[in-house]
């Protein structure tokens, strides 16, 4: 078992939506392995989603949050935290409530432990004045391996574990959060927003709004996670769904039913090891649920992911934009291995 | 056995804890008592005849639907009959059930009228206006009904149970936790009399058991909360059962996303989730409870095993670079330590009691863990986790 040691900063930034409107926000970027005299060059450098973060269970986590502060807004001190969500007997100094044990200020470090013990797809979020921070962007994606993990060995490369079904070549994020910009505006410029009228105008996948969500990685520097699926025809294919926004949502792959195999990282059994795993179209599931949903990848083709609730599909009210990407499946033998998850 | 009950359907006022005051309608337990939210927990066992009268003396008809519930009788004093949607001459329906008209209706119908069922079945259950429920129902007619299985016995462990010996479903402790939603513009145009349209339902408060946070984590019956006599805290010790029943007696559904632990699901709606021998509950660390719904849940925090003996792998830093206190207050204990104390900041007011560990319980739509836009608030408690040992009789519904 691995000792994991990652440093994540928290600052802010902006991101850009397809229309070319820029939106502020705060978020985490990847500090790990720069020294320190060089961490204040990455203030206001945010990024959404936050960067991946990802562990073996039995592995031991060393993740060091460093507070950069707010370039854009130094009147604001405000502290951070990190969060697990879902992990389970939690001690309090490691679950990042603020009210529950300690928050980072401004200049500070603060190093959280964790020894995950159950596989499967997780968040990381700052609770700190959540309703602000979440939809301001301090989200990101978190996913633990079974100890038996072997992306070697096809009977070993799963998602919970030898023998339980999970099987997979490729896997993805699907990851919903929503944007109100005006929110973000009202933040940027030291206003107060009352966040009872939130009302998002952008609907996000990996951080991206379609048509970005198909573009690569690269493309988009601060919105690294491309929402764009590939695999060969014949592949098994991962979904790691998580939703951190504050809505709802109901999204399906036209043409492709998923088998739903994880939710809330754990998988479906009864208390006498029932396996109910079972087949979903659209995947209607809210704010801090996630779901492992596996597929063979069918036909060549190009099949659309959308949103089922079709105005969330949609860029400050212009169609097509909002929770759209692609499922692109090639012949079989075109793609080379999966460097990694989202690659 | 019959257990009779006597409820009134009146008015009365909700506090939140930014200052607002605010006019409802709701159930209470005694003539001349004002209404509190949400209306007094109701606890009967599996094959009990179940009577409750409801007393009107709020200025519209009222009633009482019993979701879950079968065979529902109504008697306003003609003897009972099977409670029925109602409808005026011209075929409109004007209830979804018998109701009790309002005092002083010229047509003089009586202002009271009497529910009987027999409680077939354990489990967790609302009870809620059936007239005008649009309205009715958010202005605060609702409370919970809790339906013991017919072999419980809390002397016994194995029958200390949700649903029955050999259902899986024994606990050590008990919460009812009911979520819903408070628009003041409903509430106020009600009180005034004026005009709501409530395709405008724009909610600003989020209640658990009728309080906001932080007044939800205050205990049962606090006299700063006259008509809000229900606690959100859920208090425990490492290693025991903690069953939790959610209902969704609101209008909008919601994620409640449990630090510290996945729950296990093992009922919703008030029946037990199996398929003859195949056990189909589930386990979440979010539960998406919908409207009308129920779920029964049972977890246990057993910890990761850290002490002063054996302790964690990291130095916490100097106080002075860490953020304590933020919300101007804190549940820390200032010790990583479950029964440990620390130190803490000067200046900052800590509800710490003996080094017990909080874990909060909330809305995971973000917006919903505000008063009126201000975190901290509404939908949202704490599990709180207290050394073996120490917490003595917590956690029981009578």
């Amino acid at each position: 078992m691995a000792v994991i040691n990652k440093r994540f900063g928290a600052t802010d930034g902006y991101i850009t939506m397809p229309d070319g409107s820029e939106h502020y926000i705060f978020g985490w970027v990847d500090l790990t392995g720069i020294p320190d005299s060089e961490i204040f060059s990455y203030r206001g450098k945010a990024q959404l989603l936050g960067p991946l973060l990802e562990a073996k269970v039995g592995d031991e986590v060393y993740l060091t949050l460093t507070n950069l502060g707010m370039p854009v807004r130094p009147d604001l001190d405000d502290s951070h935290t990190i969060h697990w969500h879902g992990f389970p007997n939690q001690i309090a100094l490691y679950d990042g409530v603020p009210e529950a044990s300690i928050s980072v200020p401004v200049g500070r470090d603060f190093v959280y432990y964790y020894k995950p013990l159950d596989p499967g797809t997780y968040i990381y979020h700052c609770h700190f004045e959540p309703v602000e921070h979440i939809q301001m962007g301090m989200v990101g994606p978190l996913l633990v391996r079974p100890a038996d993990y072997d992306p070697d060995n096809p009977a070993y490369k799963t998602a919970y574990g030898y023998a339980t079904g999970t099987e997979f070549d490729r896997e993805y994020f699907v990851f919903l959060t929503e944007l109100d910009s005006a929110a973000h505006h009202q933040v940027a410029v030291v206003q107060e927003y009352d966040w009872t009228e939130f009302s998002p105008d952008y609907w996000l996948l990996n951080g991206r709004s379609y048509p970005d969500t198909v573009k690569s990685g690269a493309d988009l520097p601060e919105q690294p996670f491309s929402a764009l699926v590939k695999a060969n025809s014949g592949e098994t294919v991962l979904l790691r769904y998580i939703n951190l926004g504050y809505q709802q949502h109901s999204i399906e792959i036209l043409g492709i039913p998923v088998r739903i195999v994880g939710q809330d990282a754990v998988r479906p059994l009864g208390m006498n090891g029932e396996n109910l795993a079972y087949w979903k179209n659209c995947n209607y599931f809210a704010a801090g649920q996630t779901l492992d949903g596996i597929f063979t990848a069918p036909a060549p083709g190009t099949y659309p992911v959308l949103n089922r609730d079709c105005y969330k599909n949609a860029n400050a009210g212009v169609t097509p934009g909002g929770m759209v990407s692609e499922v692109q499946v090639f012949t079989a033998g075109t793609l080379p291995p999966q460097a990694g998850p989202g690659q | 056995m019959t257990v009779n009950i006597e409820l009134w359907a009146t008015d009365g006022y909700m506090s939140t804890p930014d200052g607002n005051s605010i006019y409802i309608w709701g159930f209470s337990d005694a003539a001349g008592k004002k209404a509190q939210l949400p209306g007094p927990r109701i606890v009967v066992t599996q094959g009990d005849v179940v009577s409750i009268t409801v007393n009107n003396i709020l200025p519209e008809a009222t009633s009482l639907l019993f979701p879950g519930q079968s065979g529902v009788l109504a008697d306003t004093g003609t003897g009972p009959h099977l409670a029925q949607p109602q409808f005026d001459g011209s075929g409109n329906l004007v209830s979804l059930t018998d109701f009790a008209d309002y005092p002083g209706n010229p047509d003089t119908n009586p202002a009271s009228i009497k529910y009987t069922f027999t409680a077939g079945n354990p489990g967790t259950y609302l009870y809620e206006s059936g007239t005008n429920p649009h309205k009715q129902v958010p202005m605060g007619l609702y409370g919970a009904i809790i339906v013991r299985p017919a072999d419980y016995d809390p002397a016994i462990p194995t029958r200390k149970t949700a649903y029955g010996e050999n259902t899986g479903t024994e606990f050590d402790r008990e919460y009812l936790i009911v979520v819903s939603e408070i628009d003041p513009a409903l509430h106020s145009a009600v009180e005034k009399g004026t005009e709501y349209k409530i395709r405008e339902f724009k909610p600003r408060y989020w209640t658990m058991n009728g309080r906001c946070a932080p007044d939800t984590m205050f205990a049962d019956g606090m006299g700063c909360l006259p008509n809000q006599p229900y606690g959100a805290m859920i208090m425990a010790e490492p290693g025991e059962k903690i069953l939790i029943r959610y209902a969704g007696s609101g209008i909008e559904n919601h994620p409640l996303h449990l630090h510290g632990n996945h729950t296990r699901i093992v009922a919703e709606d008030g029946r037990l989730l199996k398929n003859g021998a195949t056990d189909l509950s589930y386990k979440r660390f979010t539960v998406l409870t919908g409207s009308g719904q129920t779920y029964d849940q049972i977890f246990t925090w057993s910890g990761l095993g850290y002490s002063p003996a054996d302790p964690i792998p990291t130095t916490v830093p100097n106080l002075r670079n860490l953020g304590v206190g933020d919300a101007g207050w804190t549940l820390w204990s200032g010790s990583p330590y479950l029964g440990e104390k620390g130190d803490i900041p000067v200046g900052v007011t800590s509800f710490n009691g003996i080094g017990e560990y909080y874990f909060m319980l909330h809305s995971h739509e973000e917006m919903q863990i505000t008063n009126w836009g201000e975190f901290p608030g509404g939908m949202m408690s704490m599990l709180a986790i207290f050394p073996a040992g120490t917490l003595g009789d917590t956690g029981i519904i009578e």
